[in-house]
């Protein structure tokens, strides 16, 4: 077992302005269906001429047009349009629902002219969707709370950040120690967010392992620090892990369920699935990677398919050299 | 039987023959079955080079309680520690081999795959929980620059006796359970593929 020692000397060596926590953001990587605009689809509406008629209106229309994949939607919204002679509007079918002939009759009904609308098809799950939403029909929206906190940046407060800070330091000092042995300058911290314990700090070793990527060693550490692990770490110094307090512990750890991964840069499809098969908790990075499967090529940590899903979040320490030199080289290349 | 010599294969044209997929896939399936027996998951994975098995594994999660140590990736080790002994380049040699496997590899292992280099995959059944060879995902062709190099696959060989095999062992592990198709191949394929 090891110490991991104090990040002193090396703080001090670095631009005090990249380790400031105002100066990088923690983003959510989001699914798709959180980060896309809203889907709309074709309906018909038309304007309410008695407003005294509204309910039974709309107890007619659910009878015969319920709207049981739109219940996000409200049957009726006040007339855009201030010069019409109308208030109310009221949402008759969706075009889909209209295929089969609609066998509203709008006149006889009290209803004017109907008329052409688009309308969201899911309920919008960001403020920026419902917003969007709403400009075209009223919508219903459960906001959830931590999604628009974290759209916003403000999910985690400054002690929180400084200490993202503190383990992505550990990352870093340890991708430095795998570049000094001619590896790719990539290091991985596995924490235990209930004790703030650090469980295994790694670097990347796949000049000597094609597979033995930050993350995948960190795995591997991770198993060491539970009595199991299939790979020895003896050339690697940058490479150790600390077993939990297991008589405090209960549950017992088991694989990296409830753990948090910092690691430099987004990791790759290899270690993306891996963290799946191993029910991380939630993943920190820094940067971007070309073939990176937590937003850029995949968004492994989303897919409903999977039977494991958990948060991901860049930009950690963005802006610090080591962090952000590894893709301004690759970019140049390219 | 063809042999696959070294000679005169070159990588864009390796692929190995119809005598071949059967030969080998008839082993893979006697490991699965082998194991099935042995009350272990009922996966067989063999590496082959010129016509000699250079690895092969069985699914190691739970001894390591590494979720990561699925047959694949046991026999790419196995496969460096045969390189290593023979003085042979990893590179090289996984230029010629073939993998293959009674169920299609995850989404992890389709990307270790790439990674070695692996020029082509013989596999029976679908992996619907976590394919990684198209099921789920495709890494198998997937334009990723930066993750070694796609490989083919060939798929289908003797796939009604992969699920059926899958099924049993299921069905053993958890007598009294109520098994759907779901349940399986997620209990299979997290805890042991
Ligand atoms: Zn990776
Ligand atoms: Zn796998």
């Amino acid at each position: 077992m090891f110490k991991f020692g104090t990040m002193e000397p090396e703080r001090k060596r670095l631009k005090i302005s990249d380790c400031d926590v105002d100066s990088w953001e923690v983003v959510p990587v989001l699914s798709d269906e959180l980060s896309q605009d809203v889907e709309l689809v074709d309906a018909f509406a038309a304007p309410i001429l008695d407003k005294k008629q509204t309910s039974k209106l709309v107890q007619q229309l659910n009878t015969l047009h319920p709207l049981t994949s739109l219940a996000h939607l409200k049957r009726v919204r006040a007339c855009k349009n201030k010069d019409s002679p109308h208030a109310l509007e009221i949402l008759i079918c969706s075009v889909n629902d209209a295929d089969e002939p609609c066998h509203f009759d709008c006149s006889n009904a009290g209803l004017g002219e109907p008329f052409a609308v688009k309308i969201p098809r899911t309920p919008p799950l960001t403020r920026r969707q419902f917003e969007q939403a709403s400009e075209h029909w009223p919508t219903c929206f459960h906001e959830v709370k931590q999604v628009t906190a974290a759209l916003r940046g403000e999910l985690f407060n400054a002690k929180q950040k400084a200490q993202m800070r503190d383990y992505m330091m550990l990352a870093i000092d340890s991708a430095k120690a795998g570049k000094d042995l001619g590896m790719s300058a990539v290091g991985a911290v596995v924490v235990d967010p209930s004790s703030d314990k650090v469980i295994a700090v790694g670097h990347d070793c796949s000049k000597d392992h094609p597979l033995q990527h930050a993350v995948m060693v960190c795995i591997d550490l991770v198993a060491k620090s539970q009595g199991g692990g299939c790979y020895t770490y003896e050339k690697y110094p940058g490479c150790k892990f600390n077993s939990p307090d297991l008589e405090n512990k209960t549950p017992q750890p088991y694989i990296c369920t409830g753990y948090d991964l910092y690691v430099t840069k987004e990791p790759c499809v290899l270690c993306a699935m891996a963290l799946v098969h191993s029910r991380i908790g939630r993943v920190f990075f820094g940067i971007r990677s070309e073939d990176g499967a937590m937003g850029t090529k995949f968004k492994i940590h989303t897919r409903k398919d999977l039977n494991h899903r958990f948060e991901v979040f860049k930009g950690v320490l963005a802006r610090l050299p080591l962090i952000s030199t590894e893709l301004k080289v690759k970019r140049r290349r390219s | 039987m063809i042999a696959m010599g070294t000679e005169g294969v070159c990588g864009e044209s390796f692929y190995p023959s119809d005598e071949e997929i059967k030969k080998w896939m008839d082993k893979a399936f006697d490991m699965a079955k082998d194991a099935l027996e042995n009350g272990e998951v009922p996966v067989g994975c063999l590496l082959i080079y010129n016509n000699e098995i250079i690895g092969k594994g069985r699914n190691e999660v739970n001894e390591t309680k590494n979720a990561s140590r699925h047959a694949e990736m046991v026999a790419l080790d196995e496969l460096r520690d045969w390189c290593e002994l023979r003085g042979l380049e990893v590179k090289r040699v996984c230029e010629k081999t073939v993998l293959y496997v009674t169920v299609e590899p995850c989404i992890m292992c389709a990307a270790a795959l790439r990674l070695f280099n692996l020029p082509v995959v013989v596999y029976g059944c679908r992996n619907d929980r976590f394919g990684g060879c198209g099921s789920v995902l495709d890494i198998s062709s997937a334009n990723l620059p930066q993750t070694g190099t796609m490989f083919k696959c060939v798929a289908g060989h003797r796939a009604e006796e992969a699920v059926e095999m899958l099924k049993i062992f299921y069905k053993q592990e958890n007598p009294n359970g109520n098994p759907n198709k779901n349940d399986l191949l997620n209990y299979v394929t997290f805890l042991l593929l």
